[in-house]
């Protein structure tokens, strides 16, 4: 069986993200951004999903307790990883891109434009609708990552390192009102397959 | 419909077993309200511990007319089988809660009402355990700071045990509203019940938006019975009235809101004035509490009977007020007016969601709030109806 955790990072949508998965026939359940690795290892994780809160990554310096945790872990580990809203943009500021009010947040109902099918978004071109809640954005990717999919006013919806399985998106797939979401999880799990 | 990575029976062996352990020999009291949670929680605690397990109604004075008669006698069907003590506390809350105008305020001295209220009640009955059907996203949304649900206390560091004398069981706290549906229809609740419309546990307190007055939550509860049987029948997830007061905030910075809508709407700017409440309202933006203002989008009747419902042109002139405007976190379109009346507003709302963490604005069709509106307005309680058109995010399915 496929064990997923699901960092918690305080978002009101993280333990939707564990009963996605669990749907999926994945043993997922939520742990705190400090698990060590060595705790992760012993629950025979392949992979990580990171969740969204309510907390601002402009700066690395300023960061809450539990993304300075995510952060450290997200540098540390092997593992592929999914990260969403906030731990999105927490990867791209860990990693050496750029986290900045966004010049049009988004709220509720969005259309996504794929611009690279790639793994995760496998079978979604050219768009679907999913649902955001963000006032912040990746404003620059990383190096070593590259964009995979945009909307009207948010550039970098989604994005992936360009070896490794490490993806992030500003969107929330784990929500009911995203209907393709599931299909996004599923190529997550295809990827890392 | 299945739902995969969830299964009622292997559940309720489990959590029974787990009731069983906790609670030993003792003996616990069950808060019921006629809810899914509450009743699907307290079938669970009592096929653990059976005879042990007192149910209880606590009439808050915040529910629907004749509400808590009905459901005492409909969880007293050999169907059910939940003989409740109905426990008349309305005069208490209303009390508790006096010259509350800040949606949090009201509901922390509802939850610090209901808790001694339980405290009380297990006192006399010898128990020392209460079952409470919180389940997740009640407690997701607390512990977010998104706003403070009556049943949530060990999640946010307060122990029962302490503050109020007792030990809280809750065996649905993993859980979503659907899956507690599954769990009571395995439960062979029947499925009016299985199925029941939701309603907040504070109940109409937070529809009666602000203050609080008699008058307010008269206007409320009449409305609440007109809403309810028109859009009964379209089977949304969730249809409901709140009442707030015809104040406005005046301030030059909304002039731009009018032609926003305008814009967005397709229309000349004179003919889509926006108002903008003075009571606040709830909210979540980028996952956080966001406790704002609503905006109230008025199309005149000619051009609204020449355009009709414009659904997406709404949607579109609701996100982008939201975007622009940080202080507003919802916006409802007038369905009616009646000029000269009492200086009150009624909402209507309505929503489609799976497990009431996003919802999405119903398509109501518009002879349909048309007609909403006309029976309200001829009570001549109030003076105008809008409908709410916010998904959550940015709004919430209730206003505070």
């Amino acid at each position: 069986m496929t064990v997923i955790p699901v960092v918690y990072v305080k978002g009101q949508y993280n333990h939707l993200i564990a009963r996605r998965l669990q749907e999926l026939g994945v043993d997922s359940q939520l742990v705190p951004p400090s698990t060590p690795l060595s705790k992760l290892e012993g629950m025979g994780a392949d992979a990580l999903v990171m969740g969204g809160g309510p907390q601002s990554v402009r700066s690395l310096d300023s960061l809450p307790q539990e993304l300075k945790e995510a952060s450290a872990l997200m540098r540390q580990t092997k593992l592929p990883m999914l990260c969403i809203c906030v731990t999105h943009q927490l990867m791209a500021t860990t990693f050496g891109g750029k986290t900045n009010l966004a010049r049009k947040p988004e709220f509720g109902p969005v259309e996504v434009y794929v611009n690279e099918e790639d793994s995760i978004l496998q079978g979604l071109k050219p768009s679907f609708t999913a649902w955001e809640s963000h006032n912040d954005e990746v404003v620059a990717l990383p190096p070593g990552f590259k964009a995979l999919a945009s909307s009207e006013n948010c550039k970098i919806q989604a994005m992936r390192h360009e070896v490794r399985n490490v993806f992030g998106v500003e969107f929330h797939p784990e929500v009911s009102h995203t209907p393709k979401g599931v299909d996004i999880f599923k190529n997550f799990l295809a990827a890392i397959g | 419909m299945a739902v995969q990575g969830f299964h009622p029976s292997s559940f309720l062996t489990n959590e029974t077993a787990r009731l069983e352990k906790a609670v030993s020999t003792g003996k616990a009291i069950a808060a019921v309200s006629g809810g899914v949670d509450s009743t699907v929680a307290a079938l669970v605690a009592k096929k653990a511990l059976g005879d042990r397990l007192s149910p209880i109604f606590i009439d808050t004075g915040f529910l629907r007319a004749g509400e808590p008669e009905e459901v005492k006698s409909r969880l007293a069907d050999s169907a059910i089988g939940l003989k409740v003590r109905l426990v008349r506390a309305g005069g208490r809350f209303l009390e508790s809660i006096k010259g509350q105008s800040a949606a949090e305020e009201k509901r922390k001295k509802f939850r610090e009402t209901f808790y001694q209220v339980l405290a009380e009640e297990a006192k006399r009955d010898g128990c020392e355990y209460v079952v409470q059907g919180t389940i997740a996203p009640d407690w997701i949304e607390t512990q977010g700071g998104i706003k403070t649900q009556h049943n949530v206390l060990q999640q946010i560091g307060i122990d029962p045990l302490t503050s109020f004398g007792f030990k809280i069981i809750e065996p649905l706290s993993e859980l979503y509203k659907d899956q507690v549906r599954l769990l009571g229809r395995h439960l062979n609740l029947p499925s009016d019940m299985s199925q029941r419309q939701p309603f907040p546990g504070p109940g109409l307190l937070v529809r009666c938006i602000g203050n609080v007055s008699k008058t307010k939550l008269n206007l409320l509860k009449s409305s609440t019975k007109i809403i309810e049987e028109k859009l009964g029948p379209f089977n949304y997830e969730q249809y409901f009235g709140a009442v707030i007061e015809n104040r406005f905030v005046k301030d030059p910075a909304h002039k731009k809101l009018q032609e926003t809508a305008a814009a967005a709407l397709g229309l000349p700017a004179p003919e889509t004035p926006v108002d903008v409440f003075e009571e606040r309202v709830t909210g979540v933006k980028g996952d956080d509490r966001a406790y704002g203002r609503l905006a109230g989008i008025k199309i005149r009747e000619d051009s609204r009977e020449t355009l009709g419902w414009l659904p997406e042109k709404l949607r579109h002139a609701q996100s982008t007020i939201v975007e622009s405007t940080p202080e507003i976190t919802r916006v409802a379109v007038l369905v009616k007016e009646r000029r000269g009346g009492p200086p009150l507003s009624i909402i209507v709302r309505a929503v489609s969601t799976r497990d009431f963490m996003t919802a999405a604005v119903a398509p109501v069709p518009w002879k349909i709030l048309k007609d909403i509106a006309e029976s309200i307005l001829k009570s001549g309680d109030a003076s105008r109806v809008y409908y709410d058109i916010t998904p959550k995010p940015p709004g919430t399915i209730e206003f505070e």
